[in-house]
């Protein structure tokens, strides 16, 4: 019987529940050091005077890194300005200063209070419409508006049809402001790197959810051949889009250990995971609609402004137009820097924000207009991508009707407020998409006399189960048991490149090149036979798929039932269906578990976290788990997970993405469940009790 | 069951471990010193049961509980998500009872006993938990895991059968962010369930 599309528990779950799995943080080698950071107290300030002499007397401190003696370029760090390890001047209460290696960590945390450093304060910026107003303090050299990739300093610009046109010709126009919150990606594992130098070779023990593209940023910035640098990570505790990449810690720690000549494990704190990685970019959303009567979509405009924080590491974009059918768009967006936490990828980064924004805008039209929402989602849901290109697969009708259906919203669904007591009940939806790519992985598959498959592949199981999806699509391309599938990965000394698992790309392209790998070794053992005695025989597969003139993409439909206590502010989620296009799903186990996973950090953002900044002194307030009001056991509602299996003719077997989609309807979903509740909407995230007990008043 | 909140479990866990400092509290602070060949903090040499086995060591006082496991015993399945006790990873049974071990020092533990996620299995296979949380998908990407383990052996001891929110409340103190919830509650209620019905019985 074929394992793929069977319900499979993880062939490393065993290693998981019992502790023996080896995370970053347990890597322990000889005469190790442990690296802390000391970081800047100022949203803006230059340093004039550092002074380590102090520190580096204490006794088991063996070697500090300022901006001094430390000129390495963290490339990844920012696409557009040059940012070293340590910056001056520090842009960002966070910003790094300082790395001090010693023989325990205690005593590397009472070297960084031994460093003394001089600032001289600057005014800063926390807004990103305040940091584009003329005369506002520039945070890099040329201005506080991005550059985009040609190095023009304009916001990224969208448009088809006629903007100004359409608006005319619209019977009714809709305006609104949207706003969203910084949160931060607060996976359970902290960053953490470990590195060791053997003569000119570095190893890094790193978190990472790319250990290739790991390998290549250390090798650019420490300026080594890509063979001298070796990047290991067996087990990863999560990272939602924040550990892809060489970041500036792993750096720290491979500048510390050739300086000290012994290893250097540098591990960050919760509060510095909060403050000095990056968050989820927050926006600032204004649009205006314009709709015929009959509720047919005829104009989309949004001016967005996302802050980036005080470096560029990612797009800034805010998606979800392509959610629609309309024939006159524009979008204009500025990704803008602030002295804030750095803002770039978390799962799905552009969407969920831009969808709490666009479609929160679409239910109130639906309802000014007396439409059921559902119908004015049918009626003007993309059908081709940007209203051009076909889809390879589309199952977005499908998720909205079918995921309709199992939630009852035809019996659920009242006017908005229909409610009169103190306890209102309403409910919402959204929609989401999200590319589905494909694209260049390597794989190899090696057969010995004993029957066993060793596939090699450069993934990493940020959580998602890649491993595990990575043994289906080996077993089912070689039509053997599973449990003849070894899956050697995480790490660059034994495994071929492997993308990133970032924009849900994994199954897609190194699942795709297993496959291919499989059909090279199934294609020798024809001719040569099976291997016997010492006799190997090794399959392997690099390919490039392509896709052109159509759009391949994942699409959902989220549903929910809530009540709202007028009374204290409070909202519970009662019922929520959550219906997914991600075409074939090679583990429905694993895939619905990463569905209730991103529904339930959706719900957090939008109804709990928020990276407060004190407005007088520039410095973060709750940063941490306990600030942030992450979603806990007691928070989370039920998550009724369907999957609408489209036929797909590109990834492995017709799989789709199914890691970010989660999470893009969902914060709209819930506001919408809001309005329906209540009759009163909330613009700006997150859905606090505060602003339920303000716009209730 | 009293209802806990996260913040009130919080609460309640300091209060707890306030209450477990007075007796080491005197004479107990570390003491940073520039002299020597290396720092030499304020040490204690103690004696736990750490899974069934006697472990006698000489620890800085500074050293929590979590870092006495995974540092000096190498028994690195008890994780340390935020040092803070806010996120549960490092939640391990001390004399029976769920703690946070980032929040509890190593020196407090001297003459008691500790069980960890190492002390789940026996040579006769998996705890019943353990199989559950697997077949459950209840783990993504593991960090938490040993945590709420731990938290749920607790809960079964005192509740052997609990229902669904009895679950919630008694592994709230412990953060998943992959946020597997769901599937972290129905593999403990189906393991409870299990105890009750006998092997092989399980109808649900």
């Amino acid at each position: 019987m074929s394992v793929l599309g069977q319900p499979t528990p993880r062939i490393d779950a065993a290693s998981r529940v019992t502790g023996s799995a080896r995370y970053t943080g347990d890597v322990r080698l000889p005469g190790m050091l442990f690296a802390r950071v000391l970081r800047s107290p100022h949203p803006h300030a230059r340093i004039t005077a550092i002074r380590p002499e102090r520190a580096l007397a204490l006794d088991g401190v063996k070697a500090v890194i300022t901006h001094q003696n430390c000129r390495v370029v963290w490339s990844s760090g920012d696409s557009r300005n040059t940012r070293y390890l340590f910056n001056n001047p520090v842009r960002f209460v966070g910003d790094a200063v300082a790395a001090v290696a010693a023989i325990d960590p205690h005593v590397a945390e009472e070297a960084l209070q031994l460093i003394e450093v001089s600032y001289q304060t600057l005014p800063f910026l926390l807004d990103p419409e305040k940091a584009l107003q003329p005369g506002a303090i520039a945070i890099h050299p040329g201005g506080n508006l991005s550059p985009n990739e040609a190095g023009v300093r304009q916001p990224e610009v969208y448009r088809r049809g006629s903007i100004d046109d359409g608006l005319r010709e619209s019977e009714l126009v809709y305006e609104g402001r949207f706003t969203s919150a910084h949160v931060n990606n607060a996976q359970m594992e902290p960053r953490v790197s470990v590195a060791s130098w053997d003569g000119d070779e570095l190893t890094v023990y790193a978190s990472t959810q790319g250990i290739s593209n790991c390998q290549r940023d250390l090798a650019k910035d420490l300026h080594l051949p890509l063979e001298r640098v070796r990047v290991v990570c067996e087990y990863m505790g999560g990272g939602f889009g924040n550990k892809n990449q060489c970041h500036d810690f792993d750096l720290m720690a491979a500048v510390l250990a050739q300086q000290a000549g012994v290893p250097v494990r540098l591990e960050l704190t919760r509060k510095e995971d909060y403050v000095a990685v990056h968050g989820r970019w927050a926006t600032h959303q204004y649009y205006k609609i314009g709709v015929s009567r009959d509720g047919t979509l005829q104009a989309i405009q949004l001016r967005g402004y996302s802050d980036m924080g005080a470096y560029r590491k990612s797009s800034g974009s805010i998606a979800g137009i392509e959610l629609y059918r309309c024939p006159h768009v524009e979008t204009t967006v500025h990704p803008v820097h602030t002295n804030t936490a750095v803002a770039a990828n978390y799962r799905a980064p552009a969407y969920p924000q831009g969808v709490f924004g666009l479609d929160s805008m679409m239910d109130q039209i639906a309802h000014e207009l007396k439409i059921d929402p559902l119908e004015f989602r049918l009626k003007n849901a993309t059908r081709a991508y940007h209203d051009e290109l076909p889809y390879t697969s589309y199952g977005l009708e499908d998720c909205i009707r079918r995921g309709a259906d199992v939630f009852e919203w035809r019996k659920r669904w009242r006017r908005a407020a229909s409610d009169t007591g103190v306890v209102k009940r309403g409910v919402g939806m959204a929609m989401g998409s999200f590319a589905a790519r494909v694209g260049r992985s390597s794989a190899v598959i090696r057969l010995d006399a004993s029957g066993r498959y060793a596939v090699h592949v450069g993934v990493t199981d940020a959580g998602g189960g890649a491993k595990t999806t990575m043994a289906i699509i080996a077993a089912e391309a070689l039509g053997v048991p599973l449990d003849r599938v070894t899956i050697v990965s995480g790490d660059t000394d034994r495994c071929p490149y492997s993308i990133g698992e970032s924009g849900s790309r994994t199954t897609n392209f190194t699942g795709y090149a297993v496959v291919e790998a499989a059909r090279d070794l199934k294609q020798q053992i024809e001719t040569r036979g099976l291997p016997a005695g010492s006799a190997v025989l090794i399959g392997s597969a690099t390919p490039e798929p392509v896709i052109k003139g159509v759009a391949r993409y994942s699409f959902a439909a989220h549903f929910v039932e809530v009540e709202v206590d007028v009374e204290v502010g409070g909202l519970r989620v009662l019922k929520y269906v959550a219906a997914h296009d991600s075409g074939r799903i090679v583990n429905p186990l694993t895939a619905r578990s990463q569905v209730k996973g991103g529904v339930t950090m959706g719900l957090g953002m939008a109804l709990h976290e928020q990276l407060l900044y004190d407005p007088r002194t520039g410095r973060p307030l709750n940063a941490g788990y306990y600030g942030a009001r992450v979603m806990t056991h007691l928070d989370a509602p039920d998550v009724e997970v369907l999957f609408v299996e489209t036929q797909d003719a590109h990834g492995p077997y017709g799989a789709k993405p199914i890691g970010e989609p989660p999470i893009i309807p969902s914060v709209a979903a819930v506001a919408n469940a809001f309005f329906n509740a209540t009759g009163r909407r909330i613009r700006d995230l997150p859905i606090s009790r505060e602003r339920i007990l303000e716009v209730l008043a | 069951m009293k209802k806990l909140s996260r913040r009130n479990f919080l609460e309640t866990t300091a209060a707890g471990i306030a209450a477990a400092a007075v007796p080491v509290e005197t004479g107990a602070q570390p003491t940073p010193t520039n002299q020597g060949t290396a720092p030499t903090g304020s040490r204690t040499t103690l004696e736990l049961m750490v899974n069934s086995r006697r472990h006698r060591l000489d620890v800085e006082d500074r050293c929590t509980l979590a870092e006495l496991l995974r540092d000096h015993l190498h028994l690195t399945g008890t994780k340390i998500g935020c040092d803070r006790g806010e996120c549960g990873a490092c939640t391990v049974l001390l004399d029976g009872l769920p703690i946070y071990a980032c929040s509890y020092l190593g020196v407090w533990a001297d003459g008691r006993s500790v069980e960890t996620v190492e002390g789940l299995a026996s040579p006769r296979g998996l705890h019943p938990l353990q199989e559950s949380f697997i077949e459950h998908d209840a783990p993504q990407c593991g960090f938490c895991t040993s945590g709420q383990l731990m938290s749920a052996k607790a809960l079964l001891t005192v509740n052997p059968q609990p229902s669904a929110q009895q679950v919630r409340e008694a592994l709230t103190g412990n953060l998943c962010r992959c946020s597997n919830y769901n599937q972290y509650v129905a593999a403990v209620v189906a393991t409870g369930r299990r105890a009750r019905l006998g092997p092989g019985e399980d109808i649900a």
